[in-house]
């Protein structure tokens, strides 16, 4: 097993009450007394993991699961509430935009100072200035006032001063977001050549795809303690699921709400079956079928429309339009039925929709959706076919 | 170690340049400043009041002042930087992990280095227009000082620490130096006093350090006595409890900033 990098055992972190003064004079006292503090919002509880030399590690989880916090805690600005972290070797940190940057300095002071703060000496940073002014390729503006950079220079000043370290362990919160397409290429780059070479990665990403690729653990925070850790791809695809599930209750809680008391639907099935994706070919007839409730009895207007899988919508037609009578149907609902004859929606993905309006048909009160593939071995573009003609 | 010096260096030529910064002539005001300074206490005191020194010094009133005024200056306004340091330097102590002890020692340090290029400006003024200088004494002047900047450093650390929890300290302590600058005997002699507070002004450390100050340089005392002695065990006592309570509250600084 290789060296040891950073080991965390049950850490702990509660950021102590300070809106008040008499809390705070009580928190000094405390620590001076007893060296910790009561009460406060615990933000990371029961956190443990080791890092060896070599490996890369990332952190994910939604805002305010404590991800920042964590490696404030690793990196020493925050102490622990609790808990024990041992570390060893050099590590150097980029935890937020511009971070250790005065703003009335030019680049290039803020950039030594950065250096100094990181373990270079003065000699150090004049042996590898050259390098670092290239990395960064800022150009002139190293002479101005940092004030006057861009989000993206100061990325790339802070993101090369710690590339000419190459520290033991490097840790990043989701920093590099700010950086252009082609600057974020280039960190990717420089990390992955720094791992290969046998650098330590902790990094915070909220982009599941960079964490993939950099990244061989991941641990996953919830709620300020750890939900998951482990192999990334294990790590990410539950993290995944759990906000596709997350996404789809919330979509169901406000359809439920929606249906309580107002008109609402209560099934759109296309084909007869109301379960899963629909294949059909081009040019078939496509059903359509949309069961809906009223609260007061009275025939509630139904909406129908097609739409691409994207989003863009393709056709609607209401029942209003056209004059069509919704059926109370034998159980007290409400029910329309629709043909398309000979589909002339080219191949692709798509999805009916069924609204449920008031029966004035002023407002959509719900909506339901199900989507359908249409298959078929067309070269035509767009997504409907029109009618046409060649003339000769 | 070595880290921290390199790291100690450039935040105190930032601390420095930071008071310069912006300002076209930079540089010269380190001299102008005392310069016009001592124009004013001269006028004021010699002019105005019409002060005298106490017996057993031949000099204008001025020098006699000048020379305690100096390192008072850069005693209290050490003071008042190193308690604002933590707070100043918020951002940068929630992002990156320095040792904060740099940060109160450096602004003590920054004051102390502009009023000592201030202090000497002063020496020769006074050397060229009013009272001979004993050169002798400057090695005990230096010590002295010295001794000042870490009595100076310790009471920082105390008061950097309270301020971080305790708001309050920023109001208080410029009342409070105010306070002390007039306790001690700089711009009045001791002698002034009734026997009875006199016996009470030699409790303020502070006394110790302006009549050492002056004993050394117009009367050539330069070897190391009890009361030297006094001030070091003092300075030591201070800097070793202002570090004890610094290093106990500054993990938890970013929690209260």
């Amino acid at each position: 097993m290789s060296r040891l990098l950073l080991s965390l055992r049950q850490v702990e972190k509660t950021y102590p009450p300070t809106v008040n003064p008499g809390e705070r004079f009580g928190a000094f006292w405390q620590l001076l007394t007893r060296g910790r503090s009561q009460g406060g919002t615990t933000v990371i509880s029961d956190v443990s993991f080791d890092i060896h030399a070599g490996e890369s590690m990332a952190i994910i989880g939604g805002n305010g699961a404590g991800k920042s916090t964590l490696l404030k805690v690793i990196t020493g600005v925050l102490a622990p509430s609790s808990g024990n972290i041992q570390q060893s070797g050099t590590v150097a940190a980029l935890l937020e935009l511009g971070a250790g940057f005065d703003p009335d300095y030019t680049g290039l002071d803020n950039l030594k100072l950065n250096a100094a703060f990181l373990g270079l000496t003065p000699a150090d940073v004049e042996k590898k200035l050259d390098d670092i002014l290239a990395f960064a390729d800022i150009g002139e503006s190293i002479h101005e006032p940092v004030k006057h950079y861009s989000s993206g220079m100061v990325v790339r000043l802070g993101f090369a001063v710690v590339a000419s370290v190459r520290p033991d362990l490097l840790i990043t919160d989701e920093v590099l977001a700010v950086g252009d397409e082609s600057f974020q290429k280039k960190c990717i780059r420089w990390i992955e050549d720094y791992l290969e070479s046998g650098g330590t990665l902790l990094m915070v990403s909220h982009n599941m795809y960079q964490v993939q690729k950099l990244c061989r653990h991941a641990l996953w925070l919830h709620d300020g303690m750890a939900h998951a850790q482990g192999d990334v791809f294990d790590v990410t695809q539950a993290y995944l699921a759990w906000h596709e599930r997350r996404d789809a209750e919330d979509a169901k809680r406000h359809h439920g709400h929606a249906s309580a008391n107002l008109y609402g639907v209560s099934e759109l099935s296309i084909g007869g079956k109301a379960e899963g994706e629909k294949r059909l070919a081009m040019g078939e007839d496509l059903d359509i079928t949309l069961r809906m409730r009223s609260p007061d009895g009275r025939a509630p207007v139904a909406l129908i429309g097609v739409v691409r899988a994207d989003g863009t919508p393709v056709y609607g037609v209401a029942s209003d339009h056209e004059d069509v009578p919704v059926q109370a149907t034998a159980d007290g609902e409400f029910q329309v039925r629709l043909r398309f004859p000979a589909l002339s929606l080219l191949p692709g993905g798509y999805a009916i929709r069924g609204h449920a309006m008031d029966p004035e048909g002023l407002r959509i009160h719900d909506t339901a959706e199900v989507e359908f593939t249409v298959l078929g071995r067309s070269r035509e573009l767009g997504l409907v076919r029109l009618e046409h003609e060649w003339l000769s | 170690m070595i880290r921290e010096s390199g790291l100690f260096g450039q935040l105190l030529r930032r601390e420095i340049r930071s008071r310069f910064i912006g300002s076209a002539t930079g540089w010269i005001w380190l001299v102008v400043t005392p310069l016009l300074l001592l124009a004013v206490y001269a006028f004021v005191f010699g002019v105005i009041f019409r002060a005298r020194v106490p017996e057993g010094f031949e000099l204008p009133f001025w020098a006699w002042l000048a020379v305690a005024l100096w390192p008072w200056l850069a005693f209290s306004e050490g003071l008042q930087r190193a308690a604002a340091s933590i707070q100043q330097h918020a951002a940068l102590i929630s992002k990156v992990a320095i040792p904060r002890h740099l940060l109160v020692n450096t602004s003590v340090c920054a004051v102390f280095v502009l009023h000592a290029v201030g202090f000497v400006v002063v020496l020769l003024v006074i050397q060229g227009l009013a009272a001979d200088i004993q050169w002798i004494a400057l090695p005990y002047v230096l010590l002295i000082l010295a001794v000042l900047y870490l009595f100076a450093l310790g009471l920082g650390f105390l008061l950097a620490s309270i301020q971080v929890f305790v708001r309050d300290m920023e109001q208080l302590l410029p009342t409070a130096l105010m306070f002390w600058f007039f306790l001690t005997p700089i711009i009045y002699p001791a002698e002034l006093l009734p026997e009875a507070a006199r016996g009470l002004l030699m409790l303020n450390p502070m006394t110790w350090w302006v009549e050492e100050l002056r004993l050394a340089l117009f009367s050539g005392k330069f070897l190391l006595d009890q009361t030297f002695l006094l001030m070091v065990a003092v300075a030591t006592g201070f800097l070793l409890s202002g570090r004890a309570v610094f290093n106990r509250l500054s993990p938890h600084f970013e929690d209260f900033l």
